[in-house]
């Protein structure tokens, strides 16, 4: 039997994206499956990524440009993998697209839809700390630039009313009420799965009080309110609103239950400082941190700088955090170098979870037939981190472990060759 | 005169009600510029596009501008009407009337005047424009790898293909570094094993064609088309052609003579990771007065402060050693000294872990000096806490890291491409490029890049063989970017400054005629050059001068 050369891409975040465009560029079909109503994955979360401090969305911009103009890629939003059967060069894959109920043909992105829909609803893209409409785009800028409806929140979804607001305000007639989820069936020779990562909810580590104290962010709440197309407009607050005087960011949240180093958490705190430092005068930050883990050139040289503008480094063990008094102030208290008992009050604390695999994973891999290593990323060879167990199957991206978008890069890219060479006549 | 079409897009009501089109219409009118002028509710949709295309083709326009939303949205669509009308792609303009005036501009008015002024500059411009056509070269899709370590072999490996050779070239040996290593972490295997694994699979590999003790002499050439010269073991040159060139010419252990508290030189049982991963190779680990060591101690990030980075693979490499001498010697005593533990892969908290329980110790210092007092060494160190203590030991094993292969100049400078500020190979971009370069066909991978693990490594060798997969396919031509700069015979003085500024190689001197030329396969139309040429000689094909004052005199108005 003929090999099939079309390539299968589970995710759209940058190993997705990187690993789709060398696909295509060889001139393959590539379909390109997202569980999102847009793509760009974590990456466009951050406002800036270091240690050269270039803006994270106009990095990924062209890339995602590239990928929504290329004729060989069929990006399909809303997607989920249901059923794969076949061997390398021959899977069959059924893939759910779940309704959008607006049209991808005609929608045009003006927002128009957005300002009369009467629900109100939690941002999840937001770290649910702003509020959107049920008919949503995820943040300016997300793209595709088309909106989706939440049927869940939507009034003519459970409560089954008349409600027609977005659908009388849209100019191009491109909401679709009763549009329905497809059953799709592919074929393909070679499948990615590039389905990333999430930080872990450090709520089970009562120390850090994170659920407990308002001020107290996880990274990618503290992200969300930096960045420029987030909730404050990139303005660093209290969820008071007050800017803070005083900020404390915690290292290593959970590693030592986890079991590893997540790689990437201190040189985005030490962002964390820069973007602080940078935009609030005269704030104090303050980071507790265990060992310092800074790898890769460039890492080291920017820890400096930023440490020299005014960061004072701690290491610190038994970190608590508690209430301070009646405000919305917070204490840290914790073991120092010397062993003795310290603590610093500060307006707000950014914690740094361990990184874990994509929900879902689990689920997947068993779908893929891939096993899953001992912290539930997809296991692949020794020396060889892009090839699962299984034939034709290869993994990209922080879905194989935490790491740095460089070593994420490299890895799609290095399991698209895999990819294309298998699928070669 | 040529006829201009101009076509007003509606957006639906989003530049509609922003703007006054029937105004801008009845004044482009009254100008006398275009030969016809069209609205429509929404350009870009298939109804809009169809319109266009029928439209164009009835009033037989010869270039277009489309006054509309942002060339980022829409320019590529509109481009490809532009072809179904049968007309140059390029003879076209798009004009940003929605996110640069409607959605700017809350006065009507203002966004009126200020969309009719970026109209009248664009019918202004795209009279100018030239019919630009796309190009195409024939291209070798064969490889030249340099360095025969770990990494060029497995980039060799994940490039050969039926229809794709592979010419490795090594110094030396095929193995590289890791011909001096015992053993691997974090699996703890033989690295002999592994290599020879990998060597055998070369070997087998029928498309790989390996150069042991040969050298690179030069390589000329382009993407698509380079040219090598190497001279091999019997010292014949010999000349090879492949399309893309991968540099994985590794690094070096820091060596630490120049700090002298390390004792390194000064004393007989003071070595270097790299020196004593050589003796466990040969199986014998004794210190200078031929007795097995009772104790040793291994001190972490020796160099890392003038260095100016952590070379990632040391502190898991010197347990590894740690775990190797308490195998091999009963009862000895191994102490790590460090300062923090960079443990950045999801099974090294776990090798830390292990390495622990094996009873080696882990000792955190601020400052240490190797000294000897009558025949004994003794470690001197300070802790974070100002304690000061003192250890005897018989033998140091410094923890160095890795520094640029001496040859990565020579190979920049052959190829085009920059390195950075600590000699490594610099890439094209550090998220989005790391092993590409500047100079397209150019790859960069493994410790040549900067400190990687063994894995790292050759994760980017599959990453560089992805990139030449992907562009470089056997039997397909190579398309050259169209919008490029060219220089004028007649106008260019030969003074080189175009040569200096292009980022990406393209331009050099034709000796012969001691002007400049343009290699278009390199260039990527910045138009760096012909800003900055000073007699107007370097040119861009779709940024004349004078279509930017065309566009510009509007604009100013």
């Amino acid at each position: 039997m003929a090999k099939n050369r079309d390539i299968l891409v589970i995710g759209a975040g940058l190993a997705g994206i990187e690993a789709s465009l060398l696909s295509a560029q060889a001139g393959r079909k590539v379909y390109l499956i997202e569980q999102a109503s847009y793509f760009g994955g974590a990456a466009i979360k951050s406002e800036e990524v270091c240690p050269n401090m270039e803006c994270a969305t106009c990095m990924l911009a062209p890339k995602q440009s590239d990928i929504l103009e290329n004729k060989n890629i069929e990006l399909m939003t809303l997607s989920k993998v249901t059923n794969i059967s076949g061997e390398s060069g021959n899977f069959t894959v059924k893939i759910i697209k779940r309704a959008r109920y607006v049209s991808l043909v005609d929608c045009i992105g003006c927002g128009a839809c957005f300002e009369p829909c009467p629900v109100s609803m939690d941002n999840e893209f937001e770290e649910n700390m702003s509020k959107q409409k049920a008919i949503y785009l995820a943040c300016a800028g997300a793209l595709p630039n088309v909106p989706a409806i939440d049927m869940e929140y939507c009034l003519r979804g459970k409560k089954q009313e008349e409600c027609t607001a977005c659908k009388e305000a849209c100019m191009f007639d491109a909401i679709i009420y009763d549009d329905k989820d497809e059953e799709i069936e592919i074929r393909v020779g070679a499948i990615i799965t590039a389905t990333g990562f999430k930080l872990n909810d450090s709520k089970q580590f009562k120390q850090y009080g994170y659920g407990e104290f308002e001020n107290v962010f996880n990274a990618f709440e503290f992200e969300r309110l930096r960045a420029s197309n987030g909730p404050t407009s990139g303005i660093i607050q209290s969820r008071d609103g007050k800017e803070p005087k005083s900020i404390g960011l915690i290292h290593c949240v959970g590693r030592d239950n986890r079991g590893y180093c997540s790689q990437v958490c201190c040189m985005y705190l030490t962002k964390f400082a820069h973007y602080a430092l940078d935009i609030l005068p005269g704030v104090k930050v303050y980071q507790f941190y265990k060992e310092l883990s800074i790898p890769e050139k460039g890492n080291q040289k920017f820890y400096h700088e930023v440490k020299e503008k005014g960061v004072k480094s701690i290491r610190a063990k038994e970190i608590e955090i508690i209430k301070n008094g009646n405000g919305a102030g917070l204490k840290i208290n914790y073991q120092n170098e010397k062993a003795e008992k310290e603590s610093v009050d500060v307006d707000m604390v950014v914690l740094a979870p361990y990184v874990e695999p994509f929900p879902g994973t689990d689920e997947l891999g068993k779908l893929l037939g891939i096993e899953l290593g001992n912290f539930g990323f997809f296991k692949t060879a020794e020396f060889d981190s892009v090839s699962t167990i299984r034939p034709g199957i290869f993994v990209a991206g922080c879905a194989q472990g935490p790491k740095f978008m460089q070593h994420v890069t490299t890895q799609a890219q290095a399991a698209a060759a895999r990819a294309l060479n298998i699928t070669e006549d | 005169m040529v006829k201009i079409g101009l076509y007003l897009c509606e957006c639906g009501p989003n530049i509609a009600e922003a703007i006054n089109l029937d105004k801008i219409a009845e004044q482009i009118k009254k100008d006398n510029k275009v030969a016809g002028i069209e609205q429509h509710k929404l350009l870009c949709s298939e109804d809009g596009k169809k319109f266009l295309v029928e439209s164009i083709k009835k009033n037989e326009f010869e270039r277009i501008v489309i006054a509309a939303c942002s060339p980022k949205q829409h320019e590529t669509t509109f481009m490809e009407v532009m072809s179904s009308s049968d007309l140059n792609p390029y003879m076209f303009q798009l004009v940003n009337i929605r996110e640069q005036c409607a959605w700017m501009t809350p006065d009507k008015e203002a966004a009126t005047s200020k969309a009719l002024r970026s109209i009248r500059a664009a019918i202004n411009r795209v009279r100018h424009h030239d019919a630009l056509q796309q190009k195409e070269i024939d291209c070798n899709p064969d490889v030249i790898v340099v360095g025969g370590g770990i990494t060029g072999i497995e980039a060799a490996l994940r490039t050969a293909q039926k229809n794709r050779k592979v010419y490795l070239i090594e110094e030396q040996k095929l193995g590289g570094r890791l011909r001096e290593y015992g053993l691997l972490f974090p699996t703890m295997q033989p690295a002999q094993e592994f290599l020879n694994k990998k060597i055998t699979e070369v070997k087998n590999t029928g498309q790989i064609r390996v150069f042991e003790n040969s050298k690179v002499k030069e390589i000329l050439g382009f993407f698509g088309n380079f040219v090598a010269t190497i001279e091999n073991k019997d010292r014949e040159e010999i000349e090879v052609n492949a399309g893309s060139v991968i540099l994985a010419i590794g690094a070096n252990p820091f060596i630490p003579t120049g700090l002298a508290k390390y004792g390194y030189g000064t004393f007989d049982d003071v070595y270097t990771a790299a020196e004593f991963e050589k003796m466990t190779s040969s199986n014998n680990i004794t210190t200078k007065s031929g007795n097995p060591p009772k104790s040793v101690a291994i001190i972490h990030c020796v160099g890392r402060k003038r260095l100016g980075y952590c070379s990632k693979v040391c502190c898991t490499n010197s347990m590894k050693i740690a775990r190797y001498i308490k195998e091999k010697l009963n009862g000895v005593k191994v102490i790590q000294f460090y300062k923090n533990l960079c443990l950045p892969d999801k099974k090294y908290d776990e090798f830390y872990k292990k390495t622990k329980e094996k009873g080696i110790e882990f000792l955190r210092f601020s400052d240490i000096e190797v000294t000897k007092e009558a025949n004994q060494m003794m470690l001197k160190y300070k802790q974070e806490n100002d304690n000061e203590d003192a250890l005897p030991v018989d033998m140091v094993v410094l923890s160095t890291g890795l520094i640029p292969n001496p040859k990565t100049e020579d190979f920049a400078q052959m190829l085009n491409i920059p390195v950075d500020e600590y000699g490594f190979f610099k890439e094209e971009h550090m998220k989005l490029g790391p092993i590409s370069t500047i100079t397209e066909g150019v790859f960069i991978a493994g410790c040549a890049q900067g400190p990687h693990s063994i894995n790292d490594s050759m994760v980017q060798a599959g990453a560089a063989a992805g990139k030449i997969l992907s562009s470089l396919v056997p039997g397909r031509r190579l398309q050259l970017e169209t919008k490029t700069s060219y220089v004028s015979e007649t106008m260019c003085i030969g003074c080189g400054v175009c040569v200096d500024i292009c980022a990406y190689g393209a331009l050099t001197i034709d000796e012969s005629k001691r002007i400049s030329v343009v290699n278009e396969v390199l260039c990527r139309g910045c138009g760096n050059c012909a800003s900055a040429c000073p007699s107007g000689a370097a040119r861009h094909r779709h940024f004349t001068t004078k279509q930017i004052t065309q566009e510009m005199i509007e604009i100013l108005k």
